[in-house]
């Protein structure tokens, strides 16, 4: 049982998925029920990983490797250590509280819903246990026809649009991704002589600066649609409008994980003098990302799309965090994938809560409602100070990691970085007063009910995480840390990059002509 | 004795009328008799190569390939009398029902 | 002469032999019942082909007749492949069966298996004579089964254009093989090839006739595939011909095309390969076939309106995907081209089985028709979508690994020899119009799912349809996550041309 735990976890919610076939689509109760059961087992499964889970250790933990088709190499391997546990918790906890805050505003082909949102899971969980790189893919695919349904069938006006935007959107860049798996699995066949997608393996296989950049190139433009980073993002605002509020929460606080999730797993480790080469790039579009992202969410009508766009700016301070490329950087950049996540879901979840009581999500049509809706109001200030980065909310913690391991690798990059933290509050702020604060204008807001005990019991898990990681962020730490010194390990190791001291990455050979090349080779087996 | 390039020529020749027909004719059974030039054509080649070099697969090719020939024609021809009570007409032209 | 077949041979060609008779048995037993029990002769044909299927498991490898008939692993994962078919398309015609043919029953199914013993009889041919025949005794029962409507223009319209395209398409593949029989002076593949190879050494002017051969068999091995510019038959055959016959066409007739291609000119004309096998002026010839394939049978589709016209474009797309994984001829393209039909089986025959039943109830072929499908029948709904989710290639169906294996096929051939990188255009277009065709495959699901009205058509599923689909829908489903037994039989089929197997 224990060696197979993260298959249990994967696969759990799939088997939850076709016992919810079993049951006849009128009784909604019962479908109802039965998806909260399943994702709260696997909740407190995923709970039963972290307790298990052994901090400061490092390597893969829990691994699995079965072969599982042989003849073309492809194995089911698994395996997790602290940055994808974390981000296994969190996807459990999102999906729960998703289902949760369903109950009410999903009232057609509940059963298909249900369905989706479970396997949805899988295909999320599994993408954060495998290391085999076929294995990757399939659940990285697999979670794209669900969330296709999601948006589709449940979503808004122009819910068709938005939904064919992401699949095709997504599918163009993993189609890229498969063509740089094939051409990595050959190259390992003439270096190994096997065929074997394993990335462990993948990652001590030294390649040429050229393959590199083009392999490179592949992955991240997969992984940057999915981020979304500026220029790719232009799918993003319209799926999350379009998609109902549990599809824009496991959207915005799980999929877009996957797209940072696949830089530090794959991009990082099997490519690093690429990684070291596309520094200025990817920092140069992150920090786009992050001031475009910024100022296009303050002029935002309604407050989906202006969360939406937040989501862009703070996923550029996670690429931001991870291309510094140093520990403080990094570390920050995988706990802001944690705070992102909690944030921006909360967020996603209070709008939905708006809308199910008003119908409509345009700023101009609230204000005051502190008033009728205090607790509501007190959560959202909590939430919104969180997504802007107070001290003492989980926000803090992430950004200025982020903004520190900036510093350290450019002083400019901070700079600009750190103005979107200030475009940040003033949005944010100015979105929260004027829907909160000043008169009540508009009379269908005086009625409004305050959090129901349902709504209650999804909010106050996702305050006590930000307060809590926002204080006593260290048992994260010593999750994440030993798992991002594997990584800077990784791309050491390939001799064409090096690891200082301190564990931050510097170019070796990225700019050195042969001749120079061959001297440090002298120097070194002179010392 | 004729050497072998006068019966390909022959057989070229053949062919490509059969060719040209099939692809310009516009009546069915005109059409039909194109083919069978071309199979035939193919039959002279078979033979020709069959004689010069004294191997006699050819000439077995020949026979099988002459009744082939007439099952196509027998399902052809079928086909063009049901073509004609269905449109009383065997102009390809007007066999226009099916497109884009 | 005391001349006897020795009874080794026979027992070979059983499988072969007792379809034939059984496709005779059919025939009579329509006339001798009186046409009174409607589905009874469907269910002999059933039971005919699954007995065929037995004994075919039991048929051992091994060569007879002369080196004329060879049962080895790639005639036997094809027989597979077109008994399945069979199997499928005659387990969707009962609906037809009661309405449309009621006159025609025996001759219907007799025609069938007929056709299906031809595509057995090409599978195992070694040998020009007896795959010429093979081709053609496959063919010719398919062009009266286009047809067979007699009374439907369409139908008739359909059967004398494929008729048209077939008869052209045989004559232009003779010709091309009397001038191979020419250069080599044998009818034997195995022989040929070692002639070929001579005399390819020894006279360097058989250049044209070798054009012509190739150009000529290329042409007629490509309208069989659907290949363009060979292609203009395929959607108007699709939408003309009944359905069933449509999808006994798509996979049968195309398989049948695959062999006869890897049969002539990969293995026959293998002396012309170059130093490391590899397809040199032909094979970019075929290459460029298949872009165009891609490219047009994707772009189109998106526009059809007619479900089963777009199922013609979505199948020549198909044949540009699988000719990625011929034209690459190596160890790894010749598996990936028969685990890629077998796949292409299921999501296909399954779709067609769907689109039949959904026939039969509205006589719609209409896209717009399937609009709200999911409320109405929703698990029709769901199945269809896996199998047009496969057909785009999405994991974890079997659709995915297919196109994955053609495409590492073709990656490895690229990456072994600087001569080949062509093949990465291949796959870049490959993996560029696998988005396009996304598109219209969802299309269909959107049309099913995301329409808010209801559909007024009730599904009703007549049980030897409802068998079709669930074959596939389970073959769709383990075949992608556990397709290791396929892939190991598929791996044998390239030591049938003398490759070694891995």
């Amino acid at each position: 049982m224990e060696s197979q735990i993260l298959t249990l976890v994967t696969f759990f919610p799939l088997l939850g998925a076709a016992l919810l076939l079993l049951i006849p689509k009128e009784r909604h109760d019962s479908v109802k029920s039965i998806a909260l059961i399943i994702s709260f087992i696997t909740m407190l499964l995923s709970f039963w990983l972290y307790a298990m889970f052994e901090p400061l250790a490092n390597g893969m933990q829990f691994e699995i490797n079965i072969p599982w088709v042989a003849s073309l190499g492809i194995s089911y391997h698994m395996g997790i250590d602290g940055i994808s546990l974390l981000l296994i918790v969190m996807t459990t906890v999102l999906n729960v509280l998703a289902i949760l805050a369903s109950f009410n505003s999903i009232t057609q082909n509940v059963k298909g819903y249900y369905i989706s949102m479970l396997l949805l899971a899988t295909g999320m969980i599994g993408v954060f246990c495998s290391l085999d790189l076929f294995l990757f893919y399939v659940f990285w695919e697999v979670m794209l026809f669900p969330m296709y349904f999601i948006i589709g069938l449940w979503g808004g006006v122009r819910r068709i649009y938005a939904a064919i935007k992401f699949v095709l959107f997504t599918m163009f860049g993993s189609l890229l991704m498969l063509v740089a798996i094939l051409y990595i699995l050959f190259e390992y066949q003439s270096f190994a002589g096997e065929y074997s997608f394993d990335m462990l393996k993948l990652a001590q296989m030294p390649l040429g600066h050229q393959a590199q950049l083009w392999l490179f190139g592949a992955f991240a433009l997969a992984f940057a649609i999915k981020v979304p980073l500026w220029p790719f993002h232009t799918w993003l605002p319209d799926a999350h409008v379009e998609a109902p509020t549990a599809g824009s929460v496991i959207l915005a606080g799980v999929l877009l994980k996957m797209g940072t999730y696949g830089f530090i797993r794959i991009c990082m480790p099997m490519f690093p003098e690429a990684t070291v080469t596309f520094i200025p790039y990817i920092s140069v579009l992150s920090l786009i990302a992050i001031i475009y992202g910024a100022l296009v969410a303050m002029v935002q009508k309604d407050v989906k799309s202006l969360v939406a766009f937040s989501s862009v700016s703070h996923m550029g301070f996670i690429m931001l965090g991870l291309f510094a490329l140093n520990l403080q950087g990094m570390e920050g950049a995988v706990l802001q994938m944690l705070n992102h996540g909690i944030s921006t879901g909360a967020l996603f979840l209070l709008v939905g809560m708006i809308y199910e009581r008003r119908h409509t999500r345009l700023i101009d049509q609230f204000g005051g409602l502190a008033k009728v809706m205090p607790m509501f109001s007190a959560v959202f200030m909590i939430v919104t100070l969180s997504s802007i980065g107070l001290p003492l909310t989980n926000g803090f913690v992430g950004e200025f990691l982020i903004l520190l391991g900036t510093f350290k690798a450019n002083v400019w990059y901070a700079v600009i970085a750190a103005s979107g933290v200030i475009l940040s509050a003033c949005y944010m702020l100015w979105m929260y007063q004027r829907m909160f604060y000043g008169k009540i204008t508009n009379k269908e807001n005086e009625g409004l009910k305050d959090l129901s005990i349902r709504e209650k019991i999804i909010v106050i898990p996702l305050v006590l995480l930000i307060f809590w990681i926002g204080v006593y962020p260290k048992p994260l730490f010593d999750r994440i840390e030993p798992a991002v010194k594997q990584v800077m390990n990784q791309m050491g190791r390939s001799g064409t990059v090096e690891v200082d001291e301190d564990f931050s990455i510097k170019p070796v050979l990225a700019d050195r002509t042969a001749e120079q090349e061959l001297i440090v080779k002298a120097e070194k087996e002179g010392e | 004795m004729v050497p072998i390039s006068a019966y390909l020529i022959v057989g070229v020749a053949l062919f490509a009328i059969g060719t040209v027909g099939v692809l310009i004719s516009r009546n069915l059974i005109v059409l039909l008799m194109s083919v069978e030039l071309m199979l035939n054509s193919a039959n002279l080649c078979l033979i020709a190569f069959s004689r010069s070099q004294n191997i006699m697969d050819g000439h077995a090719f020949v026979f099988l390939v002459l009744t082939i020939a007439a099952a196509e024609a027998a399902v052809g021809l079928a086909m063009v009398i049901t073509l004609y009570r269905n449109r009383e007409t065997i102009n390809i032209d007007r066999f226009n029902l099916l497109k884009w | 002469m005391d001349f006897q077949l020795p009874p080794y041979d026979l027992k070979m060609m059983l499988p072969e032999i007792f379809l034939f008779l059984w496709a005779l048995v059919v025939f009579t037993f329509d006339l001798l019942t009186n046409r009174k029990k409607e589905t009874a002769i469907g269910y002999l044909t059933l039971v005919g082909i699954l007995i065929t299927g037995v004994l075919l498991a039991f048929t051992g490898y091994g060569r007879g007749f002369g080196n004329m008939f060879f049962n080895d692993p790639m005639a036997r994962f094809f027989k597979i492949i077109f008994l399945g078919a069979a199997f499928m398309a005659v387990g969707s015609s009962f609906g037809i069966l009661k309405q449309r043919i009621r006159n025609h029953r025996g001759e219907y199914f007799g025609l069938i298996l007929l056709s299906t013993v031809g595509m057995m009889f090409l599978a195992s041919s070694q040998e020009l004579l007896s795959l010429y025949i093979g081709l053609e005794l496959t063919t010719i029962p398919l062009f009266v089964l286009a047809a067979f409507y007699k009374d439907d223009k369409l139908s008739v319209e359909a059967g004398i254009k494929y008729f048209i395209v077939g008869a052209f398409s045989s004559a232009l593949l003779l010709y091309g093989i009397s001038f191979l029989y020419g250069m080599s002076g044998t009818t034997d593949i195995v022989q040929m090839k070692i002639n070929l190879a001579i005399t390819h050494l020894t006279f360097t002017n058989i250049g044209m006739t070798l054009v012509i051969a190739v150009v000529t068999m290329l042409a007629g091995i490509g309208y069989k595939l659907g290949l363009p510019p060979f292609h203009q038959w395929v959607p108007d055959v699709y939408e003309g011909s009944p359905t069933p016959v449509a999808a006994f066409l798509s996979i049968g007739s195309k398989a049948a095309g695959l062999v006869a291609f890897a049969k002539i000119f990969v293995n026959g004309l293998s002396a012309f390969h170059g130093p490391e096998m590899l397809p040199n002026d032909w094979g970019q010839l075929v290459a460029l076939m298949a872009i165009l394939a891609m490219v047009l049978g994707n772009t189109v589709a998106i526009w059809q309106t007619n479900i089963k016209r777009m199922l013609g474009y979505s199948s020549i797309a198909q044949a540009g995907y699988i000719m990625i994984g011929m034209v690459t001829m190596n160890v790894y393209g010749l598996s990936s081209v028969a685990f890629y039909m077998f796949a292409y089986m299921f999501a296909n025959m399954g779709a067609f089985a769907i689109v039949t039943v959904f026939e039969d109830k509205t006589g719609s072929t209409q896209i717009a028709s399937y609009r709200g499908l999911s409320k109405s029948a929703p698990g029709l709904s769901l199945t269809l979508a896996i199998f047009l989710l496969s057909l785009a290639g999405i994991p974890p169906l079997a659709g995915f690994l297919a196109k994955y294996y053609v495409f590492a096929a073709a990656v490895e051939k690229a990456n072994s020899a600087d001569s080949a990188s062509w093949l990465y255009w291949l796959v870049g277009v490959g993996l560029i119009t696998t988005v396009f065709s996304l598109y219209y495959y969802a299309n269909i699901i959107k049309q099913m799912y995301f329409s808010r009205e209801d559909s007024p058509y009730k599904i009703p599923v007549s049980a030897p349809a409802m068998m079709v689909i669930a074959i596939c829908l389970i073959g769709v489903i383990l075949f992608g996550v556990w397709p290791e037994p396929i892939l190991q039989f598929a791996g044998d089929i390239p030591a049938s041309f003398g490759f070694i197997a891995r």
